[in-house]
């Protein structure tokens, strides 16, 4: 009898502690988005804002495109570029990775070797000489700069290569009788197969590409063609007092990011505990 | 025959773009790295002087140190808390879904948003100073401090990766067959050897996992000294990429950047190294 109240008295500790700590770490969210609607004199002063304004979001819409930081504009650049890139990563893998699981040749082997020697390498050893590519190729500060070099992803091809050697030949034999192409069969039997392995590469690029920082700021210095990240970067640099505007223009950029990982949150949790094997 | 033929077209589009995006960034590199160059003409080779002004240059090796400082500080507190988070995550039965996704909430938070969020949270009149202020009559200057700068930068990378890393030591602990526990029990083993001879050295390759992504994640920090301190106050939280990043575009010296990329990514090749060969166990379940 004794032990088990014991026992209980420290579950509820236990829950008590976890629920404390959970709300610590959803803290800075709620001050965030309660920043970007209360009154600029009670960013500071007041956690709950005695009125509710859209004034920032107005500022960071109209008044900032005035001041030539066109956020409307950047947030478009984003939505765009990270699409692109998502959707082109998804597709090239799963092509390529069936080219290295289920298609038989010579230098297979050595080709899937390759891309994981490539794994090797830290992506910040090419960002001088990326830049030194892009800019021969003449194609600093456009959309081409930021959307070329992420086109097809090392990581991706491993990914869906390793997905598709758990499905059985069979199935590619029974659809290749009923005279089905080799697209066909890719985008039709192999891709719905492998639905959680294309949704984790998709969700990990669209956060990457979404959240890349370092490349686009190097590569665009045009106010007009920039991701969001590096738009609201620069106005934090230029204008870092306009705290309303900037906690607005932070709950834009991750607001997206948020929505997209509570929505595919079963796939995060699938990707976490991939990367032990 | 026609098989070869399709798997050499996936796999020639795979190494073309290979070949451009990467096999070409990758000579330049190395040409970058053994000569002297300033953007225009032709780079002028100059074997290993970069190299050898790179080990002389103080900048380095102030950046060297604060990177083992932010180390010191960041994978203790990461891979305690997470270890604890996985420990609490698997000892509750209800909630779970709540908790995970409170925790794991923060590690999506765009790099220049969250940074801009904390550097207000932070600042000298922001709400947890004037928290403690009312409650304890201190104020901390989490960013203006040369000290405590970097410790502010690692608290705000660990509230991001703790949820994430904790979920990998949960994956891990979750693997490990409930079997063994009840043997354990049955030889009348403690929870607490239980939670030594079993749970520990079973998570192993969890546990290796994470360190390795904490070390990788250490090397590679760059938007949140780019928005938060500029790599000051007395170049304290200067890193590599930022280094990197201002030596290569803004003083105009993409050979010596080069030089330094090469080292960053072999000194953070060795930590990985070494972080093996001391942790990792081989763990056999049967």
């Amino acid at each position: 009898m004794k032990t088990r109240k014991k026992i209980k008295v420290g579950t509820i500790l236990l829950y008590i502690i976890m629920f404390i700590l959970s709300l610590i770490w959803i803290y800075p969210y709620v001050w965030l988005f309660l920043a970007s609607v209360k009154p600029s004199e009670e960013i500071f002063t007041r956690f709950l804002p005695t009125q509710l304004t859209l004034e920032h979001y107005r500022f960071i819409f109209e008044t900032a495109t005035r001041m030539e930081r066109p956020f409307v504009r950047a947030l478009l650049n984003s939505i765009f570029i990270a699409f692109t890139i998502t959707f082109s990563v998804v597709f090239t893998s799963a092509f390529i990775g069936y080219g290295l699981s289920k298609l038989r040749y010579r230098g297979r082997n050595a080709v899937f070797n390759f891309i994981i020697f490539q794994m090797l390498f830290p992506g910040f050893m090419f960002v001088v000489p990326l830049f030194v590519l892009i800019r021969t190729l003449g194609l600093l500060n456009t959309y081409s700069a930021v959307i070329l070099p992420s086109l097809i992803s090392a990581w991706g091809v491993f990914m869906f290569a390793q997905a598709y050697k758990a499905i059985p030949q069979d199935y590619i034999e029974a659809a290749k009788m009923d005279g089905a192409s080799t697209f066909w069969i890719i985008l039709r039997v192999m891709l719905p197969l492998t639905r959680s392995t294309a949704s984790i590469v998709g969700l990990f690029t669209f956060i990457g590409a979404w959240d890349n920082f370092m490349w686009p700021l190097i590569v665009m210095k045009d106010y007009y063609k920039m991701p969001l990240a590096v738009l609201l970067a620069s106005f934090n640099h230029e204008y870092g007092s306009y705290v309303g505007p900037l906690m607005a223009g932070a709950v834009i950029q991750t607001i997206p990011m948020v929505f997209i990982f509570l929505a595919f949150r079963k796939y995060f949790l699938q990707g976490i505990s991939m990367s032990l094997k | 025959m026609r098989e070869a033929l399709l798997g050499w077209q996936f796999s020639g589009v795979y190494l073309v773009y290979a070949a451009i995006f990467w096999g070409y960034p990758f000579v330049w590199l190395l040409i970058l790295a053994f000569s002297r160059w300033r953007f225009f003409g032709k780079p002028k080779p100059i074997g290993f002087d970069n190299f050898v002004r790179l080990f002389q240059d103080p900048i380095f090796w102030r950046i060297f140190w604060n990177t083992m400082n932010f180390m010191a500080y960041f994978i203790p507190m990461v891979v305690l808390g997470a270890f604890l988070f996985a420990l609490a995550l698997s000892k509750v039965k209800y909630f779970r879904t709540f908790f995970t996704l409170s925790f794991l909430v923060a590690n999506v938070s765009s790099g220049v948003a969250y940074s801009i969020l904390f550097s207000n949270l932070f600042s000298e009149t922001g709400p947890v100073n004037s928290f403690l202020y009312k409650t304890f009559g201190v104020t901390i200057p989490w960013f203006s401090d040369p000290q405590l700068a970097l410790l502010s930068i690692a608290i705000i990378v660990t509230w991001k990766f703790i949820g994430y890393y904790g979920l990998i030591l949960f994956a891990g602990m979750q693997a490990i067959p409930k079997s063994l526990y009840e043997a354990a029990e049955l030889d009348g083993a403690s929870k607490w050897t239980q939670f030594w001879r079993i749970t520990v050295p079973l998570v192993n390759p969890a546990l290796t996992t994470v360190l390795v992504f904490a070390i990788n994640l250490t090397f590679g920090i760059f938007t949140e000294p780019y928005m938060i301190t500029g790599g000051g106050p007395m170049r304290r939280t200067l890193t590599f990429l930022l280094h990197i990043y201002t030596t290569a575009f803004q003083r105009m010296n993409p050979s010596y950047a080069a030089t330094l990329a090469i080292v960053t990514g072999a000194l953070s090749y060795g930590c990985v190294i070494l972080v093996r060969k001391l942790v990792e166990r081989e763990v056999h379940l049967t």
